[in-house]
């Protein structure tokens, strides 16, 4: 891994002080009838890491593919470092894309794989480096017809970060990967951005995402339902309480009562809410079964915009 | 490009299945044909025991054989994932199909030494040479728009019978019965006119110029071929 010297990071930035890595304006793509994604706009700097996340058919992939060069914008303009995503010469270079399926044939070996890949991406690197990276060096030899799942996804980074690119791409990199891998990746992510490469991932993992992310965009439906730093959007969403009474007892103050029999509070003023409830537990003699307290988390978000 | 040739010579070699049908099989057929060449010659002619083994060996050792791997190189997203890269298109596919198509060229070449050693030297090796490589052009054309139609490595098996029964047919019908009569039809059939150059170019006898207008149908189904094939050809197994 080269980590630039701090001097010449900054060197870095001056060159391209303000052009921002990705530009997506207006983008529109549709499938036949299907519109799946409407006017999206969105940009990453140099050095960020970008979530998209949504549930299944929200249009992320769409987006991710349109963004890669994969597939062509129905209308609206899409620049990868200034250029049309779909002039390979000029981008892929630069860039290293981790896809959602691994794409491997399965007659060539795994460092046949990653030379073949890695020869064609124009960048220059040490197979055995790459390999060392994601663990696989006692399987460079094993042909890829005989790799796990999981094997196959490390296979896949692998190709991804070939050459330590400027931009990577993750399509749901840690699917199916065990905890150790899952980490190991994480960690090679934070080592390279340290180097200034900037990541667009998608994930169905939200901690990942609050996590790993400085932005995210939360796609519905081929728009974004919300954009913003992960700050940002937990910061928009009321805090929530929850808990459980035993069973004749009187409805506590601005609480509503759940499916499962357990009541939700929602608040933006936590810790008042908190203690008024208390207070109103402790003159009533009532027990708040498994009482929980804290910010949205973005699962609740996700399950809110799904149902 | 040359990575991905490489990278499809080396499997070729070690795809059990790809070697006996794009490299066993055609040898074995063309062997039976120059063994028995007493026989196919009084049928038809030493140029139409050559063509017949050109065709076999552009039938299923080229295109059948390049219909499998492209089908096969998309449905395991491959062909996705060299699109990842930085190599263009036609760089990626003219990897993929270049070694198959070098293996045959050798095939064929080394076959028609053989027929030419235990028989007599082709009259104009030249006419030959262009005959063989307009075919090698027309099977791969075919074998990109086939390829197009073709879901799967399963699916290859049955797409590809219609070009390899059809040009072969075609091969032995004008090599046996040669052209005077239905000559127009037999000339613009695929193969037909490439059978005949082939027949001419080993027996002699016809006048170049006549020859070389047989060059022409070939090259009309290779713009057909490309045609198809620039309409027909995709990157990415349907959704």
């Amino acid at each position: 891994m080269v980590t630039l010297p701090a001097a010449s990071h900054d060197r870095w930035n001056r060159r391209m002080p303000t052009t921002p890595v990705i530009e997506v304006d207006s983008l529109n793509v549709v499938y036949g009838d299907f519109h799946a994604v409407q006017d999206l706009s969105f940009h990453v700097r140099r050095g960020e890491l970008y979530a998209l996340l949504g549930t299944n058919g929200a249009g992320k992939t769409s987006t991710l593919e349109t963004v890669e060069g994969h597939r062509k914008a129905t209308s609206g303009t899409v620049r990868v470092f200034g250029h049309d995503p779909a002039d390979r010469a000029a981008v892929r270079p630069r860039m290293g894309i981790m896809l959602q399926d691994s794409g491997f044939t399965p007659d060539l070996t795994v460092a046949e794989s990653v030379r073949l890949v890695g020869s064609l991406t124009r960048r220059t690197d040490e197979v055995g480096r790459v390999l060392d990276v994601v663990d696989l060096t006692r399987k460079a030899d094993t042909r890829v017809s005989q790799l796990s799942g999981g094997e196959k996804r490390r296979l896949d980074f692998a190709t991804a970060v070939y050459g330590t690119p400027e931009l990577v791409f993750l399509d749901e990199p840690t699917t199916g990967l065990d905890i150790q891998s899952r980490d190991d990746l994480w960690s090679t992510v934070d080592r390279m951005r340290e180097g200034g490469t900037t990541v667009v991932l998608t994930t169905h993992y939200l901690e990942e995402a609050q996590q790993h992310a400085d932005r995210i965009g939360l796609m519905h439906r081929g728009r974004f339902h919300r954009e913003g730093t992960v700050a940002e959007l937990t910061r928009t969403l009321p805090s929530v309480i929850r808990f459980g009474l035993a069973a004749p007892a009187p409805t506590p103050p601005a609480a509503t009562r759940e499916e499962d029999g357990r009541y939700l509070v929602e608040t933006f003023e936590l810790q008042r809410s908190l203690s008024a409830l208390l207070r109103w537990a402790e003159d009533h003699r009532l027990e708040l079964r498994d009482l929980e307290a804290g910010p949205t988390r973005l699962d609740d978000v996700f399950r809110a915009i799904g149902s | 490009m040359l990575p991905i040739f490489l990278s499809e010579l080396t499997q070729i070699f070690r795809n059990r299945s790809v070697l006996v049908t794009s490299f066993v099989m055609p040898i074995a057929v063309s062997a039976f044909f120059l063994y028995q060449h007493d026989v196919f010659a009084q049928i038809g002619s030493l140029g139409y025991i050559a063509a017949i083994v050109m065709f076999t060996v552009c039938a299923f050792g080229l295109y059948a054989s390049s219909v499998t791997t492209l089908a096969s190189r998309r449905q395991n997203l491959f062909l996705k994932r060299l699109r990842s890269t930085a190599a263009g298109d036609a760089g990626i596919l003219a990897g993929l199909v270049l070694p198959a198509t070098a293996v045959a060229l050798v095939q064929v070449v080394a076959i028609m030494a053989v027929l030419a050693a235990v028989t007599t030297a082709p009259d104009n090796i030249v006419l030959l040479a262009l005959a063989v490589l307009t075919t090698t052009l027309m099977m791969v054309g075919l074998a990109l728009a086939t390829a197009g139609l073709t879901n799967s490595p399963e699916h290859a098996q049955v797409t590809t019978l219609p070009v390899c029964l059809g040009v072969i047919a075609v091969a032995s019908w004008v090599g046996i019965s040669g052209t005077e009569e239905l000559t127009l039809l037999k000339r613009l059939l695929p193969g037909g006119a490439a059978t005949e150059l082939v027949v001419n170019a080993w027996s002699g006898g016809v006048a170049v110029t006549d020859s070389l207008l047989l060059l022409a149908p070939t090259l009309a189904w290779v713009v057909v071929a490309a045609a198809l094939a620039s309409r027909l050809f995709r990157w990415e197994p349907r959704r």
